[in-house]
């Protein structure tokens, strides 16, 4: 009967997080219907899956792996410069490559600056290593910004359109099959031996180094592909018409800190739970520049405009614009999560879905357990009974 | 199987950790090592098993010599340990520690086959019952269990168990006297480091001293307890001794 019961909730869990994950598709499928004529939210949306897929490679890196690094923007960068550079018609190493073929090379230029890092910083941790991903970033932000001729510096490098189309739908729906094909990749990864070996590796190199893990090949490894993807995300992304190029400043550690941020808001340990909250965040901060009013309220707060003006806010034609504010909510619920929500705001709620039926099944075999250890004693007092 | 330990030296900048240690073991036994605290007995089980270079001498294991080698190549080749300070992984469930060592070594492994496996040994430490808990939610003499654990699924040939018995509950304590039972049944060798005396004089069949990084003693124990050397560095006088 018991057995029973837990084969029932083993399955209402699976169904829940396949319905919700299946409800979470649709949902960024359907998304352009009502946003068709209002090409901004497309963008946006697009924008947003872009760091869904920068912060949940984040997540792999230092969820996963514990390697808290402040590089992930610059091998971004990285991957779209040199795919930018490599689909030039003039210049050094212009070989007027197409997007399609300049992306995975940039991509694997990307993967080879990694395990160069990932190899140097596989002494480092923690403080150390941040301190040394940082200095990374910041000395390829310069060089690319020094290096007018080569790059573009800091005007940027205009990049070869990846499609033939002025429109975001497009983008849209290539950024959705980027997602969802970055995150399943990811996730095999993670449940793979790979994943174990990560998050041992995490927990503790030495207990997992004596159990036969070889932990130089599992730093670099996490590195590499988080890098990759990063990478491609950045190269993809930028190599649409209606962006069409790059500039170093995307690289700033300001940026990497959002990225950041974002994983960290969500839950680092778990990959969906990084990238909903990449979005989430990226659609509050884009509503929060101007919060929509009804027209009487607007008028009403017309009298006051100077004194919200003063206070750092201001009025628009359809809400209230919190100019810098917004950052500041953000920032206070940046450090509310690290205070409170170590694990994150999604990841939790995801967890608690994903382990019902675990926590079912512990909590019926610890009864059990209980039950024969009573029985146990209660044998032994009989027998040891005068 | 066969480790040797060939002169082993190890300095700690002007502290020298030991001196010269050499012994070997070539037979399924299980081989007490005992110390007085700061004798050298974690520093030579991490040089053992890689955590550590050796300043000079040499470590073989079954006729390869192994010293300078990372510490998962020398695991992979059949010797495994424990940690005095426990050190399951505590974020991972209690599975997913059994899975991690059965899949470094046998990474192509029907993944099934090692879950039975897992679950088999899971029963016989009486922890079944925590097969999908997270580590962290174990008590210390629970992960102490599952460290062991972990080390049967990595099935190595020689063993170093350090202060297995230290803080365990008596009850989780005779789990740990079964699972060093089974282990040696099935004809491996172990190395127990411990100061609890009445488990290693019930368990050793042989028995080595270290006293400030020199092996003063070496056979069986029942010899090395009446040696003076050891009584005076480690096993200590009886007062009515002293006073006849």
């Amino acid at each position: 009967m018991r057995q029973a019961a837990q084969f029932h909730t083993q399955y209402q869990a699976r169904y829940l997080l396949w319905g919700l994950g299946a409800l979470g598709v649709l949902a960024l499928l359907a998304f352009p219907l009502p946003f068709r004529q209002q090409p901004y939210w497309l963008y946006i949306a697009s924008q947003a899956l872009f760091y869904a897929i920068l912060a949940s490679s984040w997540a792999l890196l230092a969820g996963y792996n514990g390697q808290f690094s402040f590089a992930h923007m610059a091998f971004m960068g990285l991957a779209t410069y040199a795919s930018g550079i490599l689909g030039r018609e003039t210049g050094f190493l212009a070989f007027d490559l197409s997007p399609w073929v300049s992306i995975p090379l940039g991509v694997l230029f990307t993967g080879f600056v990694g395990l160069i890092i990932g190899y140097l910083c596989l002494r480092l941790r923690k403080t150390y290593l941040a301190l040394f991903t940082i200095a990374f970033a910041e000395i390829t932000r310069l060089v690319i910004k020094a290096e007018v001729k080569f790059t573009g510096g800091p005007n940027g490098l205009p990049l070869k359109p990846l499609i033939d189309s002025t429109s975001y739908v497009p983008v849209y729906y290539m950024m959705v099959a980027l997602f969802l094909g970055t995150l399943l990749l990811m996730q095999l990864l993670v449940r793979s031996r790979y994943g174990l070996y990560f998050q041992a590796v995490r927990e503790d190199e030495d207990a997992a180094a004596a159990l036969g893990v070889n932990v130089v090949n599992t730093r670099i490894l996490a590195f590499v592909v988080s890098s990759m993807i990063a990478g491609l995300a950045g190269a993809v992304f930028h190599h649409f018409p209606s962006i069409g190029l790059v500039v170093p400043d995307e690289m700033i550690i300001g940026r990497m800190s959002l990225v950041l941020a974002m994983a960290i808001i969500g839950g680092s340990n778990s990959l969906v739970a990084a990238a909903l909250g990449a979005i989430f965040i990226h659609f509050s901060l884009e509503w929060l520049q101007e919060i929509p009013l009804p027209a009487a309220t607007l008028q009403s707060l017309e009298a006051h405009r100077a004194t919200l003006e003063s206070l750092g806010f201001g009025l628009g034609e359809n809400g209230l614009k919190t100019n810098a504010w917004r950052m500041v909510g953000f920032g206070i619920l940046l450090m509310v999560t690290l205070r409170f929500r170590q694990n994150g705001l999604i990841a939790p709620l995801l967890e608690r879905i994903s382990r019902r039926h675990v926590l079912a099944e512990i909590a019926a075999r610890r009864q059990a357990f209980e039950a024969a250890e009573a029985a146990e004693a209660a044998g032994e007092r009989v027998e040891g009974a005068p | 199987m066969r480790l040797e330990v060939k002169n082993v030296v190890k300095n700690f900048g002007g502290l020298q950790a030991l001196k010269g240690v050499s012994f070997t073991i070539d037979e399924p036994q299980l081989v007490g090592l005992i110390g007085p605290n700061g004798a050298g007995k974690t520093t030579l089980t991490n040089i053992i098993t890689g955590m550590l270079p050796p300043t000079s001498g040499e470590i073989w294991l079954n006729g390869e010599r192994v010293d300078g080698m990372r510490p998962y190549a020398i695991a992979r080749r059949g010797l495994g340990r424990t940690f005095q300070v426990t050190r399951a992984f505590r974020r991972m469930t209690v599975m997913e520690n059994m899975l991690v060592p059965a899949l470094a070594l046998h990474p192509t492994a029907n993944r099934r086959q090692v879950e039975q496996k897992a679950r088999e040994i899971l029963e016989f430490l009486t922890l079944d019952h925590l097969t999908n808990e997270y580590a962290r939610s174990l008590s210390g003499g629970q992960q102490k269990l599952l460290e062991l654990g972990r080390l049967l699924m990595l099935d190595p040939q020689i063993i170093i168990l350090d202060e297995p018995f230290a803080g365990v509950h008596p009850k989780l304590q005779r789990t740990i006297y079964d699972y060093i039972r089974r282990v040696r049944e099935e004809g491996k060798a172990i190395i127990l480091i411990s100061h609890d005396m009445e488990s290693i004089f019930t368990l050793s069949e042989r028995l080595m001293v270290l006293n400030f990084g020199e092996l003063i003693a070496d056979g069986p124990p029942d010899e090395v307890r009446r040696m003076p050397e050891v009584i005076e560095a480690y096993l200590g006088r009886d007062e009515e001794e002293e006073h006849a």
